[in-house]
């Protein structure tokens, strides 16, 4: 395996692409003036490069609301934003780089998939964030899911299938879900290309009809829980089929991946009796989405510790999380590491929370801080906390 | 252990051989230490002053104590603070001590910051402390007390007589006061939250603990006259 896979598909597929860059990057020296270089004022991730690495840069309100309201930033870094009264992402490698790759892969090829991984607190689904961002800047349709810890090990309610036997229904988080989605995608499902390929039949008085709007799919399975898994499922299959024909290009971005495969849920059934994830109904149409048999489409990932249970964070590696069965779905996947700060990195999270009044300077800071938390970004946060 | 010394000196027995018993029991209290051995000197500060005078050439060969788990080089270390996590200590459960001032200072932070933000005109931002280690100075010195009720019994009655206190003294009341209003709150408040809501209020010389200060010299002044009994 190469070592630094993305690094090799952006070195080929720069070649056509240098030319705009190195244009692009005099501009944006030249145009602004950076008065402080932990901050940019690029507010949009499609103009991002390698120059800004390290650089905090603003998410708009407007996009926030957008994008990120029910959920998709950790919760953490939200109290951070409400106290330092906005949010601000910082721009690192990891996203660079899938954002990299993606504005140069081939969408009519079988859909890449990216795999973040690194250790707790590292900032993957920050990372992820960013991709996002970027995503909705390009109008991208989002199928995001902001947890997927949240279905397997902490669900609201459980429920037996009615169409599947021996299945399990979590129809309030269904739900919840598909609320997510219309929020994240509402200038794209009203569109009126976005129409279902076929009938859905629920139940003997309710279908929904051939080519009638995505939209109103999700609104059914919002307006009737006991159908919302299902509905789920559905939605999975006709985004396939859509971008297949080209109608949208799809983003599926999912956190906590390796949740689908741990084989120990918090979901039971009737008896108490645990259940597989593979037996939860949602699991299949997200593991449909991960397959690579459709095109216009990227998939990203993130595995983490975090999703599974204490007793088991052995390791971080995708192999270990994934388990087998996992990581012969995702095979092949472009692994990409998300690392600890680097001393840049430390240096200018640092100034940022001396700008935000967030921290006291005092002599040897900087040093004392990069050390005791070994420059792990969630560390650090904890030990600026109360300084 | 000096109780007993005192009681031997005062009573007058074994006068000759008091130095011989003083040989005998354990001169140290509980230490494992000597009484030879000196303190650290932790503070980088410190040693840079030792050294330009040159005395630190003189403790090199000295015995020393090692230093404590909380005493460190860092600039963050304040005597003060670890002083309050050790009251605020139960059962000898420092991590869970520590945790919570650690989070009181975050929650002060945070309060302080909302209202930083919410200011509209510079004057009045200048004037919110947004230094959690500030805040929590001016809260304990605000708090001390100068003076304390001590029951005295004269003429088979106890009264309560003003009587003026140490410095340690009212430092401690001080921050005892302080936790003890952590305390007092509803059950879904988090100490640290209602902590951090008394310092900034006890900070700015307003709020419950500053009242119980107030109340307490109150009282000793409306007591006063029962002042001679101190020493009569």
């Amino acid at each position: 395996m190469l070592k630094r896979p993305e690094r090799f598909i952006i070195k080929c597929a720069q070649l056509h692409n240098s030319y705009i860059q190195s244009l692009h990057t005099t501009v944006c020296l030249s145009s602004q003036e950076r008065l402080q270089s932990f901050r940019t004022n690029e507010e949009n991730p499609l103009n991002h490069n390698e120059s800004n690495t390290a650089q905090f840069y603003k998410l708009l309100e407007s996009d926030k609301a957008k994008l990120f309201v029910h959920g998709g930033l950790p919760k953490s870094f939200e109290t951070q934003a409400k106290t330092f009264n906005e949010t601000c992402l910082m721009i690192r490698q990891p996203a660079l780089d899938v954002i990299n790759c993606m504005k140069n892969i081939d969408y009519n090829k079988p859909a890449v998939r990216f795999v973040l991984y690194g250790k707790k607190g590292t900032g993957k689904s920050l990372a992820m964030a960013h991709i996002l961002h970027y995503a909705f800047k390009q109008d991208f349709l989002i199928v995001h899911v902001p947890w997927v810890g949240n279905w397997m090990r902490r669900c609201k309610e459980q429920s037996n299938s009615e169409s599947k036997e021996g299945y399990i229904d979590i129809n309030l988080d269904a739900a919840g879900w598909l609320l997510h989605f219309k929020t994240q995608n509402a200038h794209i499902l009203s569109k009126p290309k976005l129409k279902t390929s076929r009938d859905h039949v629920w139940s003997k008085r309710e279908t929904t009809p051939k080519d009638s709007p995505l939209l109103e799919l999700i609104e059914h399975g919002i307006a009737r829980i006991k159908y919302a898994s299902e509905t789920v499922n559905a939605i999975c299959e006709e985004i396939k089929i859509l971008s297949n024909d080209g109608k949208c290009r799809t983003i599926v971005a999912i956190d906590g991946y390796n949740a689908f495969f741990y084989r120990i849920t918090r979901v039971f059934t009737v008896k108490k009796e645990p259940v597989l994830p593979e037996k939860v109904t949602l699991t299949e149409g997200f593991l449909n989405l991960t397959k690579f048999d459709w095109k216009n489409g990227v998939i990203i990932v993130t595995v983490d510790e975090i999703a599974i249970a204490e007793k088991d964070q052995i390791s971080h590696l995708p192999r270990y999380l994934l388990g087998k069965q996992g990581f012969e779905h995702l095979d092949p996947f472009v692994p990409i590491l998300v690392s600890n700060y680097t001393k840049k990195e430390v240096l200018s999270c640092l100034d940022y929370y001396k700008e935000r009044k967030w921290i006291q300077p005092y002599p040897g800071l900087e040093n004392e801080v990069e050390f005791v938390s070994a420059s792990n970004p969630y560390k650090l946060m904890k030990i600026c906390a109360s300084l | 252990m000096a109780t007993i010394k005192t009681f031997f000196s005062k009573s007058g027995l074994f006068k000759q051989r008091i130095c011989v018993i003083k040989s005998c029991i354990q001169q140290n209290g509980m230490s494992s230490y000597p009484s030879f051995y000196i303190n650290p000197i932790y503070k980088k500060e410190e040693q840079e002053q030792l050294k330009k005078e040159g005395e630190l050439s003189k403790l090199t060969h000295v015995p020393t104590r090692a230093a404590l788990n909380d005493q460190t080089c860092s600039f963050t270390q304040d005597p003060d603070l670890n002083l309050f996590t050790n009251y605020c200590m139960s059962d000898g459960k420092k991590v869970l001590a520590r945790s919570q001032v650690e989070q009181t200072l975050e929650s002060i932070k945070r309060l302080q910051l909302e209202k930083y933000h919410k200011c509209k005109t510079d004057e009045d931002r200048a004037k919110i402390e947004l230094n959690p280690k500030v805040v929590f100075h001016k809260a304990v010195e605000n708090c001390k007390p100068i003076l304390q009720l001590t029951p005295i019994k004269r003429g088979g009655v106890k009264y309560q007589v003003p009587v003026p206190i140490t410095a340690k003294r009212a430092q401690f009341m001080s921050m005892k006061w302080l936790i003890s209003a952590g305390k007092e709150k509803e059950k879904p408040v988090r100490f640290h939250l209602q902590l951090a809501r008394e310092l900034i209020d006890a900070s700015n010389n307003s709020g419950r603990v500053v009242k119980k200060k107030q109340d307490l010299h109150k009282q000793c002044e409306a007591n006063r006259a029962y002042a001679h009994y101190r020493w009569s």
